[in-house]
């Protein structure tokens, strides 16, 4: 067997040019796949560590009544004694920090127009902490109100629509956990923009004593807690439940992958787009390889003539026919991941961005990821495309009549 | 000497539109171990045929064909496969050999098929080669082999596993006079010295002036079967 895989092998190189184009299609399948496969990868992998970087933090600890039913009023289904529960998770390995939040709405005026916000309050030091971007454009980040002035960062559209900068005030007015209107003067201390148009024309943030002024209540939303790497988060995930039993409030944990839903509809529609090109450069390999490989089936038909008159069993001629589109495969795979990597690495050399997508304002840098599963599905994907492509000329080559192979010109 | 080939009565017909075409016709032939056999005749008369049908490379529209002691005609295509593997070699008019194989790995090739060891291979495909003048060639592939040169090869792939025949269809018809003498004196010492039978198709003149038993086709039947006192009368 190994004579004929050697067999195989040399016939690989008798028309060379045929070989090399060849090869160039199914190492440009796999480049493509590679190359398109490592972008999705980048896309994907940036997607989650920004989803989880910019705030919504590995887990999230909330009330089980949270999910349950609607807040009667503000903060009624929020966490009681929180710095108990955020004690206790902190004890949990892998845990970089634990961050409350409270959630909440309101109006803002600034003493001509008014309209919605959307807030979020925050304590600044575990956030920072924590490593959560703030995307701060101009000013600074809170400080936690060491000053007299409550601090505020607005995003930029609401900071646009209520055309104030850095250092000006704003009233903000949110109902209060007895019902009441309650009102707070705040002092712009920063704008932030998302890259998100819709998401900055609304967002404010504070920091946590201030909403719980605001919203008289010292319950928050919930907590986000941050671990050393996301890989972990199963794991953590498994050791909260158990830490977090026998509080006055039952809590229910929420993994990142839960809460980003955005994330999730965008990766579902990179493995879609995948798929779709890894079925398009199959059919192409397949399709293609069959015209080659049925090409070279009859320019060697006398000789397969031959070897079956000289008693080759008809099985060792599919062998043979098979093991060389095979070898093909694996050659044009090795020629793919070379051409896809070295491609890669190029493209990430160069710094390219890519224009920022609908609802975006900022680029998107472009940068190929050099994944491994994905070098070994892409090969094996382009060889068994090869040998199923041989199994019609090896078939029809077994099936020969020997006679008219041997007179075949 | 016993019976190695024995044609009995075998008639080989091909569809041809709405007709067909006779190219056997109820011929008979008895070929004896060790024998030296030339199958002549013009063009058309059934040759090809007639060595395709004793290699079991093809089947008779009619009669059978018993081969050292086995009737083809109950053998399934696998036993015919592994039939032709053990027992018979042969030589192409246009040498057929493996492009992509050096003349020695072209000469191994039926003891690969038989399962011989690597070692073995090679030392009874480098004897085949000694035996035919071309061991020094034996690392060329057959491009770079003379037409003569590939023949001989041929033939060492033919002989290597020392079968019970030797098929050759018009083994000289591609090489000028100077190889095919050569060609022709190298297949008789072979059956000479070996006692291997050979039976082979040709009209070349040539090669039948060497030839102990020449059998004669014409339009598909045997028209003459001459032994040598009678070849030299002829």
């Amino acid at each position: 067997m190994l004579k004929f895989l050697l067999l195989a092998l040399r016939n690989l190189f008798r028309n060379r040019r045929r070989t090399l184009m060849t090869l160039l299609m199914v190492g440009g399948g796999v480049a493509g796949l590679l190359l398109a496969g490592g972008y999705f990868a980048f896309m994907t992998r940036g997607l989650r560590e920004d989803t989880i970087r910019n705030g919504l933090g590995h887990l999230q600890i909330f009330t089980t009544e949270h999910f349950q039913r609607d807040e009667i009023r503000v903060l009624d289904t929020g966490i009681e004694n929180w710095p108990e529960v955020a004690a206790r998770v902190r004890t949990a390995p892998h845990v970089r920090g634990v961050a409350p939040r409270i959630e909440f709405y309101g109006m803002v005026s600034n003493g001509q127009k008014s309209s919605i916000f959307m807030g979020s309050a925050v304590d600044p030091r575990a956030e920072r902490s924590l490593g959560f971007e703030t995307f701060l454009t101009s000013g600074k980040d809170l400080d936690g109100d060491q000053g007299s002035d409550v601090e505020a960062l607005v995003g930029a559209g609401l900071a646009k629509s209520m055309n104030v900068k850095v250092g000006d005030g704003l009233t903000l007015f949110a109902v209060t956990s007895d019902g009441a209107l309650n009102g707070v003067d705040v002092r712009v201390s920063g704008i932030v923009e998302s890259g998100v148009a819709e998401m900055d024309a609304r967002y404010l943030r504070i920091s946590l004593p201030s909403a719980q002024r605001l919203l008289q209540s010292d319950r928050i939303t919930n907590l986000v807690v941050g671990l050393d790497d996301t890989a972990n988060t199963d794991a953590v995930y498994g050791e909260l439940g158990p830490r977090l039993s026998g509080l006055p409030q039952q809590m229910t944990v929420k993994k990142w992958i839960d809460l980003a839903t955005y994330y999730k509809q965008v990766r579902n529609l990179f493995n879609g787009i995948f798929l779709f090109m890894g079925i398009i450069v199959f059919f192409m390999v397949l399709m293609s390889s069959v015209n080659t490989l049925l090409m070279a089936m009859f320019e060697r038909t006398r000789e397969i003539g031959t070897m079956l008159a000289m008693g080759t069993p008809r099985a060792w001629i599919i062998f043979l026919l098979m093991a060389e589109a095979a070898l093909l495969g694996v050659f044009g795979a090795a020629a793919g991941l070379v051409i896809g990597n070295l491609l890669g690495a190029l493209l990430n050399a160069s710094g390219l961005h890519l224009p920022p997508p609908p609802g975006y304002t900022v680029g998107i840098l472009f940068r190929v990821l050099h994944v491994p599963a994905l070098m070994i599905s892409s090969s094996i994907l382009v060889v068994i495309s090869l040998a199923l492509a041989s199994i019609i000329p090896a078939v029809r080559a077994s099936r020969l009549k020997i006679v008219e192979a041997l007179a075949h010109v | 000497m016993d019976e190695l080939v024995m044609v009995e009565a075998v008639s080989r017909r091909f569809p041809l539109d709405h007709s067909e075409v006779r190219a056997l016709d109820g011929a008979s032939l008895r070929a004896q171990r060790g024998e030296f056999l030339a199958i002549s005749g013009p063009s058309g008369s059934g040759k090809s045929t007639l060595l395709n049908l004793i290699g079991c490379v093809d089947k008779p529209t009619s009669g059978r064909i018993v081969f050292d002691g086995a009737d083809t005609s109950s053998l399934n295509p696998s036993q015919l496969s592994a039939l032709r593997r053990k027992k018979i070699g042969f030589v192409f008019q246009t040498f057929n050999l493996i492009p992509v194989y050096t003349a020695r790995e072209n000469v191994e090739l039926p003891l690969l098929l038989q399962g011989m060891s690597a070692s073995e291979r090679r030392s009874r495909a480098m004897a085949a080669l000694e035996s035919v003048g071309l061991a020094e060639r034996a690392q060329q592939r057959p491009d770079l082999l003379s037409g003569g040169e590939r023949q001989r090869v041929a033939v060492a792939r033919a002989i290597v596993h020392r079968p019970a025949l030797v098929l050759a269809d018009e083994p000289t018809a591609n090489l000028d006079t100077h190889n095919a003498t050569q060609l022709i004196d190298l297949m008789r010492e072979l059956n000479l010295t070996l006692g291997l039978t050979f039976i082979f198709s040709t009209h070349d003149q040539r090669l039948l002036e060497h030839t102990p038993r020449i059998v004669r086709l014409c339009d598909g039947q045997v028209v003459e079967d001459l032994h040598h006192a009678e070849v030299a009368h002829a």
